[in-house]
């Protein structure tokens, strides 16, 4: 038998005994007889909200039931597959309603049989928040009571709603669990066909909160597949007539996961066979795809924003783990859905209580995370992380990052019972609540023998570092396929939009390509967007359709245009926060670079503060503009004009500053050597005079450019 | 040659809130021009004004406000009375006693309240929280469905909370959900994209982008009204056309100006002069930068901003 | 901005000869640009370049000079219709009116008792506002009494004769003569010249008003404010907006381009509540001289808080002066709290302080003005900046050594216990609201 065999030959068995249980009650009661659900204006909600038609007596149940039948086609397609299941859905409906014939409560204590719509949306609320994460539809008798009971306690202590149809409802009865709505195991009723119960519950929430018109079949089901968070565990054996129930369940988008192995046949994402019943908690939720979010910290110190700025004396500290004498490391790594098991922690060497009291030691911890968005270049970001969340823990303190790290730990902490396991709860808590977005599983390994540290720190981390700091200085704006906004400046500076690529990071210097890359991923809201670069006007200048749009946009029209690569022609506004300042001196053909730390005077005749005046703000002020300290030796410094070459002036610290990077970039475009020894800087020429006595002395190629202007 | 200025008028348009229901149902909003820009373009509907009442009653109040509720011993007849104070459009109540740190009244303590005001009003109303946003979180929600069929406005849905108020509020009661952001373009239109988000309608969101008194850092209150009725009447931002409500009562009656005893600051002539002063000035501040409802306490101040509206209108 | 730095910059002479008292010629071109400088400073402009520029850099609202010495107000030179966009500039001034048939000098010593510092600005009504009501001989006399009290005069008088007598009294006070309409303003501008003072101009009508003003202008006298004050409350906002939305507006109407007066005394006469009201929508829109009753603290307090928040520059924000402030009675054995000197991040954490009611002292360090984060971010609020101003300022005068610092550095906490010995580092919660519970906490515990 195929699939399609079980699930209409379940949906007929029940189609039939619908049938004959309508034409009984009209027999015993004729057809004007009323029948509803007690506490609902949704009639009879399944059929209503598929079809749009409320059904009030035998009469038109009758009708209904003609309905569901041109639902039962038979071609061996998904289609009918699934419409099959949502008929015998319908099915058990009508089934549940004869039940309230005349008799408002059919089902005893414990069980609720249908819900009243106060539940639905008092239910709603928290579904919608997330607070509570998932909805389990438990089906069946499990193997033991025991299984029973601990599948239930599972899923109530993550929060989710539980209900149980059949013989679950005995086994956790005998074992004494307390159920109700209050603890959030509601047990539905012993009839295989009182699951609609709890399908009439997501259908109501889909009506209620989902604003879906009765008779939008498509968006009611689009509705519950992406909205509401349930899921099916029904236990062997699966007759035909679960089967078929399972398919409706399916068609809402909820996943079955049986243990049934017997003429079962698995559809990858809906119908799952795990045969070990304790592993029906995490099968199911990766199913749904369902997160938990973890309020509490379960360590044994306090945890707080409030100790980030803790320093540990050395007579104060338990044991020193230091960078810079041992191997140490931190690291982040992306792999496979399937290679991580969520929340694993391994330590790997002794744990602090086997370390000698002040001791310097070495430690290394490797987070591995998984997700269906996780991307590698979110790994640094979560690594820059680490130092905040674990100088909250109180008593440890954390300096450094990378292979360059120093933690140190405090007696009383270490009295308190803070050991490795700790260390890594900090990290996945953290993690999982933070980067939720992305992270599906995480798992944690402490490394504190000092062979697998300095083999790891050789083999696995100072790879990964170079990979990345290679993949950073390979990047250009061009291997790219999108730059993004940054509007965090907007509170104080309406009209700015800084436009993040590569090769030019956030003016304030705080915001790479990267870092708003993910920012956008894990707040798609929030203040970075992605720009677009496929309509290219001007190469030379940076100019593009999609990027003009986009400043348009998110400066609310304030600016229209603007470059990439041009202080020339519609430069980029800038916010305030800029790093330095970039202006024009027309004497030398070039422009001279002051930054926010100097206070002295220009050879522009105007010192940082002048021309934060006039250049902050938003405003487009052609000749100038503010950016960031790395940009100076960005290859598209001012590209349009030149680029760097065209750099006469710079206080000495920061020339100094930035020599290194400059002068190879220099080297690179120009074939220049030590290009910063041809620039001014406020000893040579304090005067707001242009240099240009040391510019044609040592030859700087700005003079023999065209005019910037 | 007569004076040719050009008209102020927009394509674009504020959304239309209705609050309340039955006769007395009130709409904000709906404007396509500037706030009182009549020159322009008709404005519809004139901006209106809420009475605050707690759930504490009226020991902390002003001698004015005492005198106006006198003979008023339940909330249920105070809120009647602030119903029909002269100029008032709705009622605010706000949960005081909630406060955690405050008087920390009960859940169902703070609900009777809910029902025992929306049970005696037929007036639009707006029930507001004690500003501990955890506390509230639960009141605002609770609220909602006590106040089921009345058509409230659920001050306020915050960045924090959002989803729990605004899915009780938006979705499962069908109140108005209030957004609540503070003095930010962008927060304020972050919050309404996700409330949208949730499935709530815009037109059953209005937004309260933060206030302060005059004197406290009240420019940027200004500039974030401007901002926002900029955007949402000059840029066609959909996210931003949401009316605006501004609670005034709470903050002008809480700085110094307002709070100093006539034997503190002699010179400064009598404390209640001074705190009706802070409430009209910032009232009609908020209202001059597009506030579509202001709420407040005083009936000297009612009266004063409700003959302002008038006249500008 | 009609002119970019850089196009100015094209027309000077590029010598950095420094004689307009710019260092180069480049600054002095971006000065010009943002209309910090007139273009006339210059010495070596060609006539051509001066004229062009002179045109394309001139502002569209003048600024116009009234009183004389420390009674000297700069009036209107507006650029923008909103205050994010760019600061406003002339703060709006406010007058008290008086009548002859007054007391009019105890009517004026009564406001004068308003006179008081808010975050470093004295407080007053600047102006006085002379209402002329038939009598010449009596109006003088009334002028007479309200000079010389260094305020500056608002002649409201469109009797030419009697506005000629009584700048007879005061003319060397640089008043303003509001008395210009549709049927005297030939008279009243030769008046007006004679003296040199500014001429105030209204109209039954904007358009009446309007036409005045272009008659007034073609007679070459542009020394001159609009009365914008209607028949009505809703006529007169109408007047005061779309005068100042039609000289800022992209092609500016320049005979829009003067500031206006808004005569509250004559809209909501006796109401004051209502004329609070009224003035707090005129400072926001495009009042320039708002005309009350009289000025007492109840009026004073709003309006001044309204117009010192704003009147700032969008982009700078207000400061406190660095200091102790001491809270509910603080003595030197108070708890010591300290946080930035953002005046909003003040007011909210001193306002907080208050509410809890425990005596303590808030400690105010330079920090440039930003709040917590943002002063940290940029290193203006350091456990070195903190420590420094706590030994210089603070151990002198305090004997308490416990020191609350914002929950938001509380990475400071370490680098001040060690910069600062014997102090003990409590960190604050991230938000001033929850100020007050925990200092009851601290309290609670025995800590403080």
């Amino acid at each position: 038998m195929t699939l399609f065999d079980r699930v209409f030959s379940g949906n007929d068995a029940v189609y039939g005994l619908t049938e004959t249980a309508i034409d009984n009650a009209i027999a015993q009661y004729g057809e004007d007889q009323a029948i509803a659900f007690p506490h609902t204006a949704y009639s009879l909600p399944c059929y209503y909200a598929v079809t749009g038609t409320k059904v009030s007596n035998l009469g038109e149940l009758k009708a209904a039931l003609g309905v569901v039948k041109t639902l039962m086609t038979r071609e061996k397609r998904l289609n009918d597959a699934f419409m099959s299941g949502v008929a015998t859905a319908l099915c058990a409906e009508f089934i549940e309603v004869l039940k309230y014939i005349n008799n408002e409560t059919p089902y005893e204590e414990p069980c609720s049989g249908h819900l009243p719509d106060a539940t639905i949306r008092e239910l709603g609320v928290p579904l919608v928040t997330g607070d509570i994460p998932g909805v389990a539809v438990i089906l069946g008798a499990a193997p033991s009571k025991e299984e029973a009971v601990d599948l239930v306690k599972s899923y109530q202590a993550q929060g989710i709603l539980v209900t149980l149809v059949g013989g679950i409802i005995d086994q956790c009865q005998e074992a004494g669990l307390n159920m109700g709505g209050a603890v959030r195991i509601i047990p539905l009723g012993k009839d295989v066909t009182s699951v609609i119960h709890a399908v009439s519950v997501a259908i109501r929430a889909a009506l209620i909160f989902g604003n879906i018109t009765p008779g939008d079949a498509g968006n009611l089901m689009k509705y519950t597949f992406e909205r509401v968070p349930a899921f099916v565990n029904a236990f062997a054996p699966l007759d035909d007539v679960i089967v078929a129930c399972g398919a409706g369940a399916i068609a809402l988008g909820f996943p079955v996961i049986t243990n049934e192995t017997e003429n079962i046949f698995r559809v990858p994402k809906s119908l799952i066979v795990q045969e070990d019943v304790s592993k029906f908690n995490a099968t199911s939720l990766e199913a749904r795809d369902i997160k938990i979010k973890i309020t509490k910290i379960d360590i044994p110190v306090s945890f707080a924003s409030a100790f980030e700025g803790e320093i540990i004396r050395r007579g104060d500290m338990q044991v020193e783990f230091d960078g810079s004498r041992k191997d140490c490391f931190e690291l982040v790594c992306t792999k496979e859905l399937t290679e991580v098991e969520d929340h694993k922690f391994t330590l790997i060497g002794p744990d602090f209580d086997q370390m000698e009291v002040g001791s310097k030691q070495q430690i290394a911890y490797i987070v591995d995370v998984a997700g269906k968005s996780m991307q590698a270049d979110f790994e640094p970001v979560f690594e820059r992380k680490f130092h905040s969340y674990i100088n909250c823990i109180e008593g440890v303190m954390h300096t450094g990052q990378r292979d360059m790290i120093r933690i140190r730990i405090s007696k009383n902490t270490y009295e308190a019972g803070f050991r490795a396991k700790d260390l890594a709860e900090v990290l996945y808590v953290n993690i999982k609540n933070e980067f939720d977005a992305v992270v599906d599983k995480c798992a944690v390994t402490i490394i504190t023998d000092p062979d697998e540290c300095t083999k790891l720190r050789q083999e696995l981390a100072i790879p990964a570092y170079n990979r990345r700091d290679e993949r950073l200085t390979s990047m250009t704006d061009e291997s790219v396929p999108v730059y993004y906004s940054c509007i965090m400046c907007q509170a104080f500076s309406p009209s700015h939009v800084c436009v993040v690529t590569p090769e030019r990071l956030g003016l304030c210097g705080a915001v790479s390509w990267l870092d708003a890359k993910a920012t956008n991923e894990l707040d798609p809201q929030g203040p970075c967007q992605v720009i677009t670069k496929e309509r290219v006007i001007d190469e030379r200048l940076g100019r593009y359709e999609d990027v003009d749009e986009a400043v348009q946009k998110f400066s609310r029209g304030a600016v229209e245009h603007v470059t990439l690569y041009s202080i020339m022609e519609d430069p980029m506004t800038s916010c305030g926060c800029f790093e330095c300042i970039c202006g024009i001196e027309p004497f030398s053909n070039g422009v001279a670079i002051t930054n926010r730390e100097y206070t002295g005077m220009t050879p522009l005749g105007m010192t940082f503060g002048e021309l934060a005046s006039m250049t902050g703000g938003g405003v487009q002020t052609p000749g100038f503009m503010g950016h960031g300290k790395q940009f100076i030796s960005s290859k598209k410094f001012m590209k349009a004009e030149g680029g760097v070459e065209r750099i006469v002036w710079m206080p000495k610290e920061l020339k100094d500053q930035v020599a290194e990077k400059l002068n190879k970039t220099a080297k690179e475009l120009y074939d220049i050597d030590n290009f910063t020894d041809m620039i001014g800087h406020e000893t040579i020429a304090p005067d707001p005079e242009p240099p240009l006595a040391l510019l044609t002395e040592k030859g700087h190629p700005a003079l023999g450019l065209e005019p910037m202007m | 040659m007569p004076f040719n200025g050009k008209s102020g008028k927009f394509n674009a348009s504020i959304n239309t809130v209705e609050v309340g229901c039955g006769e007395k149902a009130m709409k904000i909003g709906g404007e396509n021009v500037f706030p009182f820009y009549t020159f322009d373009a008709p404005i519809e509907n004139a901006p209106k004004i809420g009475v605050m009442i707690t759930d504490l009653g009226l020991e902390n109040e002003p001698a004015g406000v005492k005198a106006y509720y006198e003979g008023c011993t339940t909330l249920g007849e105070i809120a009647k009375k602030a119903a029909e104070m002269p100029g008032a459009d709705f009622v605010c109540l706000k949960l005081e006693g909630g406060d955690p740190n405050g008087a920390n009244k009960s859940t169902e303590e703070c609900m009777a309240a809910v029902k025992e005001v929306v049970d005696a009003i037929d007036v639009p109303l707006v029930i507001s929280g004690c500003k501990n946003v955890a506390r509230d979180t639960e009141l605002l929600q609770k609220a909602a469905e006590v106040a089921q069929g009345k058509n409230v406005i659920i001050l306020a849905a915050r960045e924090e909370d959002y989803k729990t108020v605004a899915a009780a509020a938006g979705l499962a009661y069908n109140q108005k959900v209030g957004a609540e952001s503070a003095d930010d373009i962008n927060l304020a239109k972050q919050l309404n994209v996700l409330i949208s988000q949730l499935g709530v309608a815009p037109a059953n969101i209005v937004m309260d982008v933060g206030t302060a008194a005059v004197g406290y850092g009240f420019e940027y209150v200004v500039s974030t009204m401007d901002r926002v009725k900029a955007a949402a009447l000059g840029q066609n931002d959909t996210q931003l056309q949401m009316p605006m409500i501004t609670p005034v009562a709470d903050e002008a009656w809480n700085v110094k100006e307002a709070m100093a005893t006539e034997e503190d600051m002699p010179e400064w002539g009598p404390q209640e002069d001074r705190g009706i002063g802070m409430e009209v000035s910032t009232a009609a501040s908020v209202l001059a930068c597009g506030a579509n409802a202001v709420i407040l306490k005083h009936p000297a101040s009612v009266a004063t901003i409700s003959k302002m509206i008038n006249e500008l209108m | 901005m009609a002119l970019k730095g850089l196009d100015i910059f094209k027309m000077t002479p590029k010598t950095n000869c420094k004689e307009c008292g710019s260092p180069t010629c480049m600054a002095f071109a971006m000065k010009v640009a943002q209309g910090a400088v007139d273009i006339s400073k210059c010495p070596h402009m060609s006539e051509d370049a001066l004229a062009t520029l002179s045109e394309a850099t001139a502002p569209p609202m003048k600024t116009i000079k009234v009183g004389t010495g420390d009674a000297e107000y700069s009036l209107g030179g507006e650029t923008v219709l909103a205050r994010h966009e760019k600061t406003f500039v002339s703060k709006t001034r406010f007058a008290v009116n008086v009548t002859p048939d007054m007391d009019v000098e105890a009517a004026l010593a009564e406001s004068s008792k308003v006179d008081y510092d808010r975050i470093g600005e004295r407080m007053h009504a600047e102006m006085v506002y002379v209402e002329y009501t038939g009598d010449a001989a009596a109006y003088t006399e009334a002028v007479k009494k309200a000079s010389g009290k260094g305020k500056v005069l608002i002649l409201g008088c469109k009797d030419v004769e009697a506005a000629k007598a009584a700048l007879e009294v005061c003319k060397a006070e640089k008043p303003i003569l509001n008395g210009a309409d549709a049927s005297n303003y030939a008279e009243m501008v030769e008046v007006a010249k004679a003296a040199d003072v500014v001429l105030g101009v209204s109209g039954a009508s904007l358009d009446e008003l309007y036409d005045t003003t272009a008659a007034i202008e073609k007679l070459g006298y542009k020394n001159l404010v609009l009365d914008t004050t209607g028949a009505t409350v809703k006529e007169t906002f109408a007047n005061t907006v779309q005068i100042r939305r039609a000289c800022l507006a992209k092609n500016p109407d320049r005979t829009c381009g003067y500031p206006s007066i808004v005569n509250l005394s004559k809209l909501a006469a006796g109401d004051e509540n209502m004329q609070i009201a009224l003035a707090s929508v005129f400072v926001l829109k495009y009042g320039s001289i708002v005309v009350l009753d009289k000025m007492d603290y109840a009026t004073a307090l709003p309006l001044f808080g309204l117009r010192q928040n704003v009147f700032t520059d969008p982009q700078k924000p207000m400061k406190v002066e660095p200091g102790i402030y001491p809270i509910n009675g603080g003595d030197e054995n108070s708890l010591v709290l300290t946080t930035v000197d953002f005046a909003l991040t003040y007011f909210v954490v001193s306002g907080e302080l208050e509410r809890s009611g425990m005596p303590c002292n808030l400690v105010i360090s330079d920090a440039g003005g930003l709040s917590v984060l943002t002063a940290w971010a940029a290193g203006k609020l350091s456990s070195t900046s903190i420590a420094t101003f706590i030994q210089e300022n603070v151990e002198p005068k305090i004997k308490c050594r416990k020191l609350v610092i914002p929950g938001k550095v509380a990475v400071l906490k370490g680098d001040l216990e060690a910069k600062l010995p014997g102090w003990q580092i409590i960190v604050a919660p991230n938000e001033a609201v929850q100020l007050v519970k925990f200092l009851k906490d601290l309290k609670a515990n025995g800590e403080i």
